[in-house]
């Protein structure tokens, strides 16, 4: 097949094909996660591929909306779009088909979204996400249900060297209302914070009229992170009521999180605003040692099921599973989990005894394929060895006696002599 | 490796001016200064690592968390616009990026009047903000250096490039009409370096901030 004319089939840049050996481990860390979200007592729902554009833009701000990719629908004349973010879609579906459920909602979802990028950045435009919500709650103990949960999950995950990093919309928005700055000016100020850039956040302030005192709360934002002597901090610098209430808000939360035991997982960062458009209060987002993306990122957003036509406070988050995968990849579990237990090689004429043992071992939980294709041993374990398969089953053939089979371990070609009948017995333990 | 500092330096004039200002707050990095063509540097003992890398590579390497900590001119993040924080200017390297021109262009030109010009330049994508911030409709030849020639045989009609001392521009029979942006040295750091590893970041951009 090697000879055979190679069709240049490129894909679009920002989307890729994952082979068995990825999306085994793909597979794994959504496994990971769904277990999590399962225990915590949410229930998953499927969102569609496709919506229409004007029904998705309400919920989504700006910067999403531009990211959407949109195209014609021919049957209805009307603009559909790829959705660029699944909670929209899980607000209007509780909004609209969810209605005469009782509250709270938990929901959990895994999908793919789909956002342009800028060219040549290198980054992914197809995101895949594995994310929950928890609707119709406003108290602190559901943001705290939520933090709480992700941290559980990447614990499972096996992480160790991660922050969960916490900020708030509303201390940041207290700041802004005191100051009544224009709104070019603040979407410059936001931008600027948003990078921590101190001298840029100085050289904007200076040209506007503004007092001292809301000069230095503006400035003060790229500072206030660390962990929770961030809040003393900036209850001295913001003393208008929006601000003060979301340092209370934050406070409460991490009290309750203190009973989950995570407060060692946790930063917190005032100056964090970069959330996405909806978010209303606690927003989090989640770190791992030597990776630059999150590998999630969450908040509540009280205001976007009413966007739908049904007013109820919510929070949630979601997974990156790729940023996951980078960060995990080489972990021996991870890594494991693209292996397969067993091939079986006949060199007896008959296939009956090699399908009945393959059956046994799949009904022991041994994943097991047949060879079927008629090549010599050294040739089918060359095949097991590329396709991660750990074990390779000789049935007939000269390495055993003929009530037995012969079981050689592909990593180092050791190999044993089993009898058959002991190996359909129930408490069998494999010897290799 | 997780316990480790790493710092993105470019070779050059800023590396020299990063180990004197490290050495202020106690973090001794001479050995960067040696003429050997190693790229990555360790200090057991002080827990840090250093890569020297091309300028222009220095926010990407800290984009993906390769370093924790990068040192940059403001053009380079300016062009680029990556994902990082850059939360200290570290005042040195000033310089300024600015639209040149032939001094016998410059006599009676203004550039107010400008409505479609062709300029050459290493910075395409600053350029064109700036200029579509003010409507006027450019033509973006990238070049990448020695910029101030394109103007002498003709390829552009202006340039946008960074001018120190300007005698480059004066030696070539150009002038500045236009500052765009002000330019210095910037600390930048990985998104999730700032969070997992707060408290040696805080401090080193504190200790920093002492000696700008």
């Amino acid at each position: 097949m090697r000879d055979s004319i190679t069709i240049e089939a490129p894909i679009p840049k920002g989307v890729a094909d994952f082979l068995p050996e990825k999306a085994a481990k793909i597979g794994y860390i959504e496994e990971k996660i769904r277990r999590v979200f399962d225990l915590w007592g949410f229930r998953r729902i499927i969102t569609p591929m496709l919506e229409f554009q004007e029904v998705m833009a309400l919920g989504l701000g700006e910067e999403l909306r531009e990211k959407t990719f949109r195209f014609d629908d021919r049957q209805s004349g009307r603009l559909m779009v790829v959705p660029p973010d699944i909670t929209p879609q899980v607000a209007r579906i509780v909004a609209t088909r969810m209605r005469d459920y009782p509250l709270p909602h938990r929901i959990h979802y895994e999908g793919r979204v789909l956002r342009q990028i800028e060219s040549q950045s290198g980054k992914s435009r197809e995101i895949f996400q594995a994310g929950v919500e928890l609707i119709g709650l406003d108290s602190p103990e559901a943001d705290a249900e939520m933090v709480a949960m992700a941290i559980e999950v990447m614990k499972s995950l096996g992480l160790a060297d991660f922050k969960l990093d916490l900020g708030h919309i509303g201390y940041f928005r207290g700041i802004m209302e005191a100051a009544g700055l224009p709104a070019r000016t603040e979407a410059l100020l936001r931008e600027a914070i948003g990078k921590k850039d101190a001298s840029a956040i100085n050289e904007l302030l200076e040209k506007e009229p503004v007092s001292e005192t809301v000069k230095g709360q503006i400035a003060a934002l790229p500072r206030l992170f660390g962990g929770r002597e961030v809040l003393e901090r900036a209850e001295k610098v913001a003393t208008n009521d929006r601000s003060r209430r979301a340092l209370e808000n934050i406070a409460q939360v991490l009290d309750i999180l203190d009973i989950y035991g995570v407060t060692d997982y946790l930063t917190i960062d005032l100056g964090e605003i970069r959330g996405l458009d909806y978010h209303t209060g606690l927003t989090f987002e989640g770190f791992v040692t030597g990776m630059g993306d999150a590998v999630c990122s969450g908040g509540r957003y009280d205001d976007l099921t009413e966007k739908y036509g049904f007013p109820a406070p919510a929070t949630g988050f979601a997974f990156n599973i790729l940023a996951l995968l980078t960060a995990l990849e080489k972990r021996p579990d991870v890594e494991a989990s693209k292996t397969r237990d067993f091939l079986i090689f006949n060199l007896k004429e008959d296939r009956r005894e090699a399908l009945e043992i393959t059956q046994a071992l799949r009904r022991k939980g041994y994943s097991t394929a047949r060879d079927i294709i008629r090549r010599d041993y050294d040739n089918s374990l060359a095949y097991a060895r590329r396709m991660n398969i750990l074990r390779m089953m000789v049935i007939g053939g000269d390495d055993c006696a003929p009530d037995e089979v012969y079981i050689v371990r592909v990593a180092d070609q050791k190999g044993i002599a089993v009898k058959m009948a002991e190996l359909l017995r129930d408490d069998f333990v494999l010897p290799v | 490796m997780t316990d480790f500092i790493t710092i993105a330096i470019p070779k050059g004039r800023i590396l020299e001016e990063s180990v004197t200002l490290f050495k202020k707050i106690g973090i001794n990095c001479d050995e960067l200064l040696s003429s050997s063509r190693k790229l990555i540097f360790e200090n057991q003992a002080e827990k840090m690592r250093y890569m020297i890398v091309r300028a222009t590579d220095v926010p990407t390497y800290v984009e993906y968390g390769c370093a924790d900590l990068g040192i940059v001119g403001k053009d380079t993040l300016m062009e680029q616009e990556k994902d990082v924080y850059e939360p200290l200017d570290l005042k040195f390297g000033y310089c300024r990026m600015m639209v040149a021109e032939p001094a016998g262009l410059a006599t009676d030109d203004d550039p107010s009047s400008w409505s479609n010009i062709r300029i050459a330049t290493k910075y395409p994508n600053v350029t064109e903000k700036y200029f579509a911030a003010k409507g006027i409709q450019v033509e973006i030849i990238k070049l990448y250096g020695s910029i101030e020639l394109a103007p002498l045989v003709g390829l552009s009609e202006r340039i946008v490039d960074l001018v120190s001392t300007g005698e480059t521009l004066k030696q070539n029979g150009l002038v500045e009409v236009e500052t765009i942006a002000e330019i210095t040295t910037r600390l930048i750091v990985n998104r999730a370096s700032l969070k997992t590893k707060h408290r040696r970041i805080t401090e080193i951009i504190t200790g920093l901030e002492r000696h700008v």
